[in-house]
C-alpha cells in the first residue's frame, strides 16, 4: 500500500511539473493544483499510523493519526487562496499581453 | 563614562534632522540659502565648544571616554573615546564644518542681480561646468542635509572607541560623500565619479571590516583601549599579515593612496565647500587617522614599515608629478593633496618619534591651507565661472582680498617661511635625513621628499602666477566675493600665518604633542619654533625650494614635457576593466534570466532533485509490496482510486480542451477526497470536496475570461514545441518524479511508527476544548493561531485579486474590450444571466442558497463534533452564491444579496476572531484558550450539543472570514467584462423579451448555436420594439 501510494505521490508530482513547464498557463496553473495536490497526499502519507476509525474522541478503536490530517486541513485552504491568486494574474496576463502563452510575456515593466 | 562626549554628535544629528527637514518641507522656502548657511554652522560651532570645554583634561593627558551596550549578544558596545588624536581630528572637522557651512550660504545662494550680467558672459564662454544656481532659494538645503550627515559621520569616525563603531561611521563617511560628489547629480561626471569613489572607498571598507575583525578575535575585545594593549599578541599572530594587509586597504584606498588614488580627482565633481571640507581636511584623511590609531598596536614591525612608507612615497611623488600638469584649478588641489596624503602615510610608517611629531604638524598644516585653497578655488568658480588655469588670470585687480588670502595659503603649502606649511616640510625633512631608518631609505627618502617638496611649490606657484597674477584675461568679469566668503578661507589661512609668526602656543603645542603620543604609543615632544638653525633639513628645504623657484620660471616650457602618468600609475585601467567585467556578468545574468519563468523552474526542479540526491542522504528501504494496511476489505477501492487520481492528472495533460482539462483535474482532487473518506479523514474529505468544487469554479470563472482564441494558441505551442523540449520537460518531469518517489519511499519507510504529538491531542481533545473532533479540536484550539493566519491568507487572496483586478489591472490601463467575442458556451459560467436559464432552475437556485446558509450553520454550531468546519461552512456559503451569479447573472445577484458584503464579512469574522481570542485571554490568561461563554453566563436554553463556546465563536468567525473572501474571489473574477457590459444588455433584454413570450428558447438556442445571435437578436428587438 505504502509503495502504491508513494507511486501515486511521485505520478502526480511528475505531472504537475510537467504540467508547471508548459508554455500554457492554464495547464502551469492546473500543474500547480496537482502539485500541491501531491503535496497533501504526502503529508497524509507521513503520518505515523494508519487508522481503523476516524479520529474522534467518541470513537473506539485505532483512530487514525489527527496531526498530519490538521496539516492538510490548512494546506488545503492556503493553496485554494494562492491558487485563486494566480488565476487572476493569469487572467491579468491575458489581457494585458493577450496571450496565455507564457514565452509571449515579457519584460513585466507596468 | 563622560556625558559630554555625545555632544558633539548629538547637535550634528539635530543639525542634519534640520536641514532634513528644511530640504523637505516648505520651512525651507522662507529662510534664505545664507542664513540657512548661518543657522546651520550654529551645529559644528557647539560642537566645537564643546570639545574646547574638554580639552584641558585631554591636554593634561587623559582620555575620555563613554560607552552604552549596543548588541549584548554579540558583547558589542557603542563606545567613544577622546585623546589627543581624536581631539585634534575632531577639532578639525568641528571648525573646518563652521566655515563651510556659512561658506556654502553664500556659495549655494543666487548671487544679486547687478552682478549677474557679468558672470553671465563668463559662464557663457567657459569649457568647465558652471556652478550650479537652482531657481528656488531652498532647492540647496539638500546640500546642507547630506554635509551635516557627513559631519556626523567623520565627527562620530575620530571620536569612535571601538572598532565596529569606528567601521559604521566610515561606511558612513562613505555613502554621505557618494551623495555629497554626487551632488549635481544631472552632470554625468558628477554621478560617475561620485560611482567610482564609493566603488573604492566602499570596497576598502570591506577589506578594513575584516581586518577589523581578525584584530578584535585576537584582541579579545573591539575597544580602542584593549586592542591598543594587545599589541605583542596581535604582531605575534600569525594571521597579522593579513590583519595588516585587510586595513591597510582600507585605510589606503579612503586616504586616497597609489595605486587607488584616482578617485580623489574624479570626486572633484563635488561643489567646492564638499571639496574644501572631505577632499583636504576631513574623509581623506580618515584612513590616516586609523592608521595612526591603530600604530601602537599594528605597527613597529618590518612589514608595517614598507607596505606604508612604500605606498606612501609613491602616492607623494605621483601626486606632485601629475598634480603640476593639471589646469583644472582643483584637480591640480586633489593631486597635491593625493601627494601630501602620501607623506603622512608614509610619516606612520616610520617608528620614530620624530616622524610623528612631522605627521600631527602636516595634518594640521594641510588642513588649514588646503582648505582655504579649495575655498578659494570655489570663490574663483564663482566669480569667473571657470576654474581653468588656461582661461585665468590677473584676477588679483577685481578681487584682492580673495587673492591674499590664496596666497598666503599658497605659500604655506609651498612650504615657505614664516608659514605654517613650512615647519611641516622641515619637519617632513628632518624625518627623512633622520639616524633610524634603515640605510636605503637615508638616500631615497630624502631625495624623494625634496623632489615631491619642489613639484608642490611649483604647483602653489601655478596657483598664485597663473590664475591670480600675470595679464589680465579681458573675457573674465570677475568680482570680489561677498565678506564671510573669502573671511571663510582666510581664517584657516591666517592661522597658518600666527602659527608661525607668533611666539610658540602653548596649548597648540601641548595638543599636537599628545595627538603625537597617542599615535606613537610614547610621548613625543612637539616645539612649533620655525628656525632651528642651519641644519640638513634647512639645506634640503632650501635645495626643494630653488628647484621649485626654476620650474616655475620654466613652467611654461616644462609642463607640455610632463606626460600623463595619471592613467599608467593608477589602478583605474583595472577598476574601468572590472566595471566591464561586471556589465559583462550582467549581460551573461540577463541571458539566463531571460524572463522565461518555465525555464526558471526548470532550473528550480532540476538543482532540487540533484541537490536530494546528492546531499539529501535518500535511502528508500525496501517496503512490503504486499501489506494492504487496515481494513483490507477496502483495498481494492483504494487501488483503484489511487489509480483515477493518476490517471485523472494525465488526462488533463493530454486533453485538447482546456474546459476537459479543468474537468480531469477536479476528478483527479475528487478521487482523493473520497480517498480521505477511507483514511478515515472525514474532516479533510469533506473540506477537499468544497475546496475542489470552488477550485473548479474559480477556474472556469477565469477560462471564460480567457479569450478562446488566445488559449488555443497556447495550446498549440504546448504540443507543437520542438521536440527536443518536449523532450527536456519530460525528462525534468519524470526525473522530478523518481525524486519524490525516493523521497517518499525514504519518508514512508523510516518514519517513527509512534507519533510523539497525537496522543497528547487525543487525550486532550475532549476534557481541554469538549470537543470530540480531534482534528477539528488542533486547528480551532491546539493550532487555533495557525488558524487564524490561514484565514488572513485566505482572505488576503480574496483581496489580492480584488485589487489586482478592478483596481490595479484597470489603472495600468489593461483593457480587455478587444477580446474576441463571447464564447457561448462559457455563458452560464459568466455571471452574466443566460437567457436559456429555465425558470426551474431559478426556482431551484433560489432554494440553494437558504438551503447552503443552513448547512453552513450545521457546520459552525457542531463543527467540534462532527466533520466540517467554519472553513467548510464559508466556501458551502459562497458556492451557493455561485449558483446566483449563474442563474441570475451579476448584476442581479448583487442587488438581491444587497447584504453580503465581502469586506464588511472579512472584516468581521478576523474581529470576531481575535475578540473571542482576546476574551479568552481575560478571562483564562491565554490567548485562543477554550472558554464556554453560555456556561459562563449561565445560559441554559442552548440545544443539546450546540456551546455558546470560544470555538463556536471561532467557527463562526472563520465562515464570515472565508465567505467574504471567496464571494470577493468570485465576485471580481465573475464581475462582466467590459466588452461584455453591452452584450448583457442585449442579453437582459433577450431575457426579457423571453419573459414576454415574445421569443420562444428554442429560438434563441437555435441562432446561438447557428452563431447568427446578433441578426436574430437585432430582428426580435425591433419585433419587441
Amino acid at each position: 500500500m505504502d509503495v502504491l501510494l508513494a507511486l501515486t505521490i511521485s505520478a502526480l508530482f511528475a505531472i504537475g511539473v510537467f504540467q508547471l513547464l508548459r508554455r500554457n498557463l492554464i495547464r502551469s496553473a492546473i500543474g500547480m493544483a496537482i502539485v500541491s495536490n501531491a503535496i497533501n497526499l504526502f503529508l497524509l502519507a507521513a503520518g505515523a499510523y494508519y487508522g481503523e476509525v476516524a479520529a474522534y474522541a467518541n470513537e473506539a478503536g485505532q483512530r487514525s493519526d489527527a496531526l498530519p490530517q490538521a496539516l492538510i486541513l490548512t494546506a488545503i485552504v492556503i493553496s485554494m487562496g494562492g491558487f485563486a491568486v494566480v488565476l487572476s494574474m493569469l487572467y491579468v496576463l491575458s489581457v494585458r499581453y493577450k496571450t496565455s502563452d507564457s514565452d509571449e510575456v515579457k519584460g513585466l515593466t507596468h | 563614562m563622560n556625558d559630554a562626549l555625545l555632544i558633539p554628535l548629538a547637535v550634528c544629528v539635530l543639525g542634519a534632522a534640520l536641514a532634513g527637514l528644511f530640504t523637505a518641507t516648505s520651512l525651507g522656502q522662507r529662510i534664505p540659502t545664507r542664513n540657512m548657511g548661518w543657522l546651520l554652522a550654529v551645529a559644528p560651532a557647539i560642537a566645537f565648544g564643546a570639545l574646547i570645554a574638554q580639552s584641558p583634561a585631554v591636554l593634561a593627558g587623559q582620555t575620555l571616554n563613554w560607552s552604552i551596550s549596543w548588541i549584548a549578544s554579540l558583547g558589542l558596545r557603542f563606545s567613544l573615546l577622546l585623546d589627543g588624536l581624536s581631539l585634534l581630528f575632531a577639532l578639525l572637522v568641528s571648525g573646518i564644518g563652521m566655515l563651510v557651512m556659512v561658506y556654502a550660504g553664500y556659495y549655494f545662494a543666487p548671487k544679486h542681480a547687478d552682478e549677474k550680467s557679468s558672470v553671465g558672459s563668463g559662464e557663457s564662454e567657459s569649457n568647465t561646468a558652471p556652478t550650479p544656481h537652482s531657481p528656488l532659494p531652498n532647492a540647496d538645503a539638500r546640500f546642507f542635509f547630506y554635509i551635516l550627515l557627513f559631519m556626523t559621520s567623520m565627527l562620530g569616525l575620530v571620536l569612535a572607541g571601538d572598532v565596529i563603531t569606528l567601521f559604521v561611521f566610515w561606511e558612513g563617511t562613505s555613502i554621505t560623500s557618494f551623495l555629497l560628489v554626487a551632488y549635481k547629480s544631472k552632470d554625468e561626471d558628477a554621478r560617475k565619479g561620485a560611482f567610482r569613489a564609493l566603488f573604492i572607498t566602499g570596497g576598502g571598507g570591506i577589506a578594513l571590516l575584516a581586518g577589523l575583525v581578525f584584530t578584535s578575535s585576537i584582541a579579545g575585545s573591539t575597544g580602542f583601549a584593549d586592542i591598543l594593549r594587545q599589541g605583542d599578541a596581535l604582531r605575534a599572530s600569525e594571521l597579522y599579515p593579513v590583519m595588516l594587509g585587510l586595513i591597510a586597504l582600507g585605510a589606503l584606498t579612503k586616504s586616497a593612496q597609489a595605486p587607488a588614488h584616482f578617485w580623489l580627482p574624479g570626486a572633484m565633481s563635488a561643489p567646492a565647500p564638499a571639496s574644501a571640507y572631505l577632499h583636504s581636511a576631513t574623509m581623506v584623511k580618515a584612513g590616516v587617522y586609523l592608521l595612526a590609531r591603530l600604530h601602537p598596536a599594528l605597527g613597529l614591525t618590518d612589514l608595517w614599515f614598507w607596505v606604508l612608507s612604500l605606498a606612501g612615497l609613491v602616492t607623494m611623488l605621483i601626486g606632485a608629478y601629475v598634480g603640476f600638469k593639471q589646469n583644472d584649478l582643483k584637480a591640480l588641489l586633489a593631486y597635491s593633496t593625493v601627494s601630501q596624503l602620501g607623506v603622512l602615510v608614509m610619516l606612520i610608517g616610520q617608528d620614530t618619534e620624530i616622524a610623528f611629531k612631522a605627521l600631527v604638524i602636516s595634518i594640521l598644516a594641510h588642513a588649514l591651507y588646503k582648505s582655504a585653497l579649495f575655498l578659494v578655488t570655489g570663490i574663483v568658480d564663482h566669480e569667473t565661472g571657470t576654474r581653468d588655469l588656461r582661461q585665468l588670470g590677473g584676477i588679483w585687480r577685481a578681487m584682492p582680498a580673495t587673492c591674499a588670502v590664496a596666497i598666503v595659503a599658497a605659500l604655506s603649502m609651498a612650504g615657505l617661511p614664516p608659514l605654517f606649511g613650512f615647519l611641516a616640510k622641515e619637519t617632513l625633512l628632518a624625518t627623512a635625513t633622520h639616524p633610524n631608518v634603515p640605510a636605503i631609505v637615508d638616500v631615497v627618502f630624502p631625495a624623494a621628499a625634496v623632489a615631491a617638496g619642489a613639484l608642490i611649490l611649483a604647483q602653489a606657484g601655478l596657483i598664485v602666477f597663473d590664475a591670480f597674477l600675470g595679464r589680465p584675461k579681458a573675457e573674465l568679469h570677475p568680482h570680489e566675493a561677498p565678506l564671510p566668503m573669502w573671511v571663510a578661507p582666510a581664517i584657516p589661512a591666517v592661522i597658518s600665518l600666527a602659527i608661525g609668526l607668533l611666539p610658540e602656543p602653548e596649548a597648540l603645542a601641548t595638543l599636537l604633542a599628545r595627538a603625537a603620543a597617542a599615535s606613537y604609543g610614547a610621548p613625543v615632544k612637539v616645539s612649533l619654533a620655525l628656525w632651528t638653525g642651519i641644519n640638513i633639513p634647512l639645506v634640503l628645504s632650501a635645495i626643494a625650494v630653488t628647484i621649485g623657484a626654476a620650474i616655475i620660471t620654466l613652467r611654461s616650457r616644462l609642463r607640455p614635457l610632463f606626460t600623463n602618468l595619471s592613467g599608467a600609475l593608477s589602478l583605474e585601467p583595472l577598476y574601468t576593466g572590472a566595471l566591464a567585467a561586471i556589465d559583462g556578468l550582467a549581460w551573461l545574468v540577463t541571458r539566463v534570466q531571460n524572463g522565461k519563468l518555465r525555464l526558471y523552474l526548470a532550473i528550480m526542479f532540476i538543482s532540487a532533485g540533484v541537490m536530494m540526491v546528492t546531499i539529501g542522504r535518500l535511502s528508500p528501504p525496501s517496503l512490503p509490496m504486499t501489506e494492504l494496511g487496515p481494513r483490507p476489505e477496502l483495498a481494492a477501492l483504494r487501488f483503484f482510486l489511487l489509480l483515477v487520481i493518476g490517471v485523472a492528472a494525465l488526462a488533463s495533460v493530454l486533453l485538447r480542451r482546456d474546459l476537459f482539462a479543468i474537468f480531469a483535474l477536479a476528478a483527479s482532487g475528487l478521487s482523493i477526497a473520497v480517498l480521505m473518506i477511507l483514511e478515515p479523514a472525514p474532516d479533510i474529505a469533506l473540506v477537499q470536496v468544497v475546496v475542489e468544487t470552488l477550485t473548479l469554479v474559480v477556474l472556469v470563472l477565469v477560462l471564460t475570461r480567457v479569450p478562446r482564441e488566445q488559449r488555443e494558441r497556447a495550446f498549440e505551442f504546448t504540443f507543437r514545441q520542438t521536440r527536443p523540449s518536449l523532450i527536456r520537460d519530460v525528462l525534468i518531469a519524470l526525473g522530478s518524479g523518481a525524486v519524490m518517489f525516493a523521497i517518499v519511499l525514504t519518508a514512508l519507510g523510516t518514519r517513527p511508527r509512534e507519533s510523539q504529538m497525537t496522543p497528547f491531542y487525543e487525550q486532550n481533545a475532549k476534557p481541554l476544548t469538549g470537543a470530540n473532533d480531534i482534528v477539528g479540536a488542533i486547528v480551532i484550539d491546539f493550532r487555533g493561531f495557525d488558524t487564524l493566519v490561514e484565514i488572513i491568507v485566505f482572505a488576503a487572496a480574496g483581496l489580492a485579486i480584488y485589487t489586482l483586478l478592478r483596481y490595479a489591472s484597470r489603472k495600468a490601463g489593461d483593457r480587455d474590450d478587444d477580446a474576441p467575442v463571447l464564447d457561448k458556451s462559457m455563458l452560464p459560467f459568466r455571471g452574466v444571466a443566460s437567457p436559456i436559464t429555465s425558470p426551474f432552475v431559478q426556482a431551484l437556485a433560489l432554494l440553494i442558497l437558504p438551503f447552503t446558509l443552513l448547512l453552513a450553520a450545521t457546520h459552525v454550531l457542531y463543527g467540534h463534533d462532527q466533520p466540517g468546519d467554519g472553513f467548510t461552512a464559508g466556501v458551502i456559503v459562497s458556492l451557493g452564491v455561485a449558483t446566483w451569479y449563474v442563474v441570475f447573472g451579476y448584476a442581479e445577484t448583487k442587488r438581491r444579496l444587497a447584504w453580503l458584503q465581502p469586506s464588511a464579512f472579512i472584516g468581521a469574522g478576523l474581529l470576531l476572531a481575535i475578540g473571542s481570542a482576546t476574551a479568552a485571554a481575560i478571562i483564562n490568561g491565554s490567548f485562543f484558550s477554550p472558554v464556554d461563554f453560555g456556561k459562563l453566563l449561565g445560559i441554559g436554553f442552548l440545544p443539546r450539543g450546540v456551546y455558546l463556546s470560544t470555538a463556536t465563536l471561532y467557527e463562526l468567525a472563520i465562515c464570515l472570514t472565508v465567505t467574504g473572501g471567496a464571494v470577493l474571489m468570485l465576485d471580481t473574477l465573475g464581475h462582466p467584462k467590459d466588452s461584455d457590459a453591452e452584450t448583457a444588455r442585449q442579453m437582459d433584454e433577450i431575457a426579457v423579451l423571453r419573459q414576454r413570450g415574445e421569443v420562444t428558447l428554442d429560438e434563441v438556442a437555435e441562432s446561438e448555436v447557428r452563431g447568427q445571435k446578433s441578426e436574430v437578436r437585432g430582428e426580435r428587438l425591433e419585433v419587441g420594439d
